[in-house]
């Protein structure tokens, strides 16, 4: 009988890269849209998309890990149909949100 | 030197998508002969980007500049304001998902459907993103060219 059902690792980093991933395009359109936090983000690292990738790839690791020791320890439980739904529908929103800010917005 | 930098970075960034492609095929026959064939490319898709992407980050926040100048100035302003800035941000999601890939790879694979989808999905996305950065990469080198282009 196949074996239907993921790692707690695996669903717990996948949600973390769904977040991440709208986490960095949210950011694009506040840096972009503020002087101000562009001007720090820069100053924090020395140009503002070497912050922008930190402050994404830590979230996604911190985000991932904490998820992971969820419900004492034993994660988060999601079907693979739901993490598959998750992880595409984060990755396109983001996606549509940078790609529709810089032609549209910005 | 300056355009060897850029270069490596595109031939880093085209093994990775090679690699994903490589991994959607092999998820789709895996089986225990090619398990940790399928784990050990994983970690060579994440690796490659990783390099692609640190290359690129050193390149643009030291050197971009120069061919930003030149593509604002140009006919192609666009280069800039749209496809370098889109792909700049793209990047760090083509990041999180070759990160991710390892760890999707190390589910049981050849006991789980759900494992085999979850891995085709992401390597399939990986795939076509490294397609789309590549494609974008060469509209930026073109805005450089067509701004150098005498009038």
């Amino acid at each position: 009988m196949e074996n239907t059902t993921l790692s707690k690792r695996t669903v717990a980093f996948g949600i973390a890269l769904a977040i991440a991933c709208v986490v960095n395009a949210v950011i694009v359109v506040i840096k972009e849209k503020s002087a101000a936090v562009m001007a720090g983000m820069k100053k924090l690292s020395g140009h503002h998309w070497t912050t922008h990738s930190i402050i994404v790839i830590v979230l996604f690791l911190g985000v991932g890990w904490a998820l992971s020791r969820a419900r004492g320890g034993r994660g988060i439980h999601m079907t693979a149909r739901g993490l598959i739904g998750t992880v595409v529908s984060g990755v396109a929103l983001a996606g549509l949100i940078i790609v529709g800010f810089y032609l549209f917005a910005d | 030197m300056n355009e060897i930098i850029l270069m490596s970075h595109v031939l880093f960034g085209v093994g990775c998508m090679i690699a994903a492609v490589w991994l959607f095929v092999d998820v789709l026959q895996v089986s225990d002969g090619n398990l940790v064939r399928i784990r050990r490319v994983s970690w060579v898709t994440a690796v490659l980007m990783w390099i692609a992407f640190v290359i690129a980050g050193y390149w643009y926040v030291v050197s971009y500049k120069v061919d930003k100048a030149i593509i604002l100035k140009g006919p192609w302003p666009f280069a800039h304001n749209i496809v370098m800035e889109t792909k700049e941000h793209l990047v760090i999601i083509l990041l999180l998902l070759v990160t991710y890939l390892p760890i999707a790879a190390s589910d049981n694979l050849v006991g789980s459907k759900d494992a085999r989808k979850l891995m085709l999905w992401v390597t399939g996305i990986i795939a076509l993103l490294a397609l789309a950065m590549d494609g974008e990469g060469g509209l930026i080198a073109m805005g450089v060219k067509v701004g150098l282009l005498p009038k």
